[in-house]
């Protein structure tokens, strides 16, 4: 492989999209190659960058909600979590019976592909509630620290959120919220280590792809973790590093 | 067929919007005009679901939709008014592919997101749009599908377009 088309395939290459057989050459190359290994850095680093740094706008809710009110109704079930403003319970049927379609009419492979793509759908979703957390949602008061936070979501949910960690030295509780999620109301807890904020969202896991164990990645620069535990969905995202992530994850539901 | 492909749009469509405003927001710079051109998006989308086909890749679609409406927005803006407002939206010039060291490379990596944003910001537009779509988790071909143009135009554009960013936020001085 010639340093050119070593240059051309470094991106690709540092995202997994290679083909095995590329992958091995091009590494082969940057072991011999000083130059070509500067300039994957040079990638890697612009990548790293760009993600972490550079700002995400989510959609305003007011313009959502425009949107939905000249949206047509849908004339066959969802298969995949709706808007924030639809009933909780039409995403509920429509998530449910997507489902049992997929598994009739196109067995294993299509049910997968769904799954994968409701997964992306939430992580998605976690990362554009949490920026809207980052844009200044209220959060109730947390002098008492947890015992205030729980009590203080009484009313403003149809469900009690199972939340035991109040934080401590290395996560401090900062205070909750209720905020939409999807198609139903979240109690959102928020966490800070450092200067980094991480929000955790609770939700009714029914209806919603939650995997029943834990899930990882990185969204938009954003590390998150997805995971359901009872009857209850809990998505956990911060610009903290993804070990960080996990710590909180551990002291929030410890295995 | 064409009901199958309307049904996808109608319940799929707005599960992107987030995806799209940001887009916008990156194109026109201006919250208001991003939030008119993702309303444009979706009628224009809503106008045009019969030719969607089904299952193929309907965020694709919408990124084109939006773009060719931000296109057409800034070609209404020329005609009006004589400011060059339309950027150059090819711009295949050579760029100069910079050997960037340890110490630009750290350069690099102390920008803050004002910095980055604001080098993007100045990126040409055609640049600025592959930088973003890439960002947004596409694949070369899918960028190519909607900007209609070759993948191996979106694989050559997209190298330029990171080198002068990265040329750039190297030499960034606050």
């Amino acid at each position: 492989m010639d340093c050119s088309t070593a240059q051309e395939l470094n991106l690709n290459g540092l995202r997994g999209r290679l083909s095995a057989e590329r992958a091995a050459e091009l590494r082969e190359h940057l072991s011999t190659c000083a130059r070509c290994r500067d300039h994957a850095e040079a990638e890697r680093v612009l990548s790293e960058v760009l993600e972490a740094r550079l700002p995400q706008y989510a959609a305003p809710l007011a313009l959502k909600r425009r949107l939905a009110a000249s949206w047509p109704p849908s004339t066959r079930a969802a298969p995949a979590p709706r808007r924030i403003w639809r009933p909780a319970w039409a995403a509920t049927r429509a998530t449910a019976a997507a489902a049992a379609v997929a598994l009739v009419v196109g067995g294993s492979t299509a049910v997968f592909v769904q799954q994968r793509s409701d997964l992306r759908q939430l992580e998605s979703e976690t990362v554009n509630d949490h920026l809207r957390m980052l844009g200044g949602a209220p959060l109730a008061q947390v002098a008492g620290g947890l015992h205030e936070v729980k009590p203080w979501f009484g009313g403003k949910l149809d469900f009690a959120p199972a939340v035991r960690f109040a934080g401590n030295d290395d996560f401090s509780l900062q205070g909750g919220a209720v905020e939409p999620f999807l198609d139903r109301r979240a109690a959102v807890f928020v966490y800070k280590r450092r200067l980094h904020t991480a929000s955790l969202f609770v939700v009714r896991g029914d209806g919603l792809a939650f995997p029943t164990t834990l899930r990882t990645g990185i969204v938009r620069g954003f590390s998150v973790a997805l995971w359901k535990a009872g009857d209850q969905g809990y998505a956990l995202v911060s610009d903290l590093n993804l070990r960080e992530l996990l710590e909180l994850q551990a002291e929030i539901a410890p295995p | 067929m064409a009901g199958g492909a309307a049904d996808e749009v109608v319940r799929q469509a707005l599960t992107h919007a987030d995806a799209l405003y940001n887009f916008a927001r990156w194109l026109a710079r201006d919250p208001v005009e991003a939030e008119d051109l993702v309303q444009e998006t979706y009628a224009r989308a809503l106008g045009a679901a019969q030719q969607f086909e089904p299952g193929s890749n309907l965020k694709a679609w919408l990124f084109r939709i939006l773009r060719n409406a931000f296109i057409d927005r800034r070609r209404r803006s020329r005609r009006e008014a004589s400011p060059p407002y339309l950027e150059d939206l090819d711009a295949d010039g050579e760029v100069a592919e910079p050997a960037l060291g340890e110490l630009q490379l750290d350069q690099i990596r102390a920008l803050v997101a004002e910095d980055v944003a604001a080098a993007v910001h100045a990126l040409p537009e055609s640049f600025r749009t592959v930088i973003l779509l890439d960002l947004e988790g596409m694949t070369e071909a899918e960028v190519a599908n909607v900007l209609g143009c070759a993948t191996g135009t979106v694989k050559s554009r997209l190298s330029r377009a990171r080198a002068l960013l990265r040329d750039r936020l190297a030499a960034y001085r606050p």
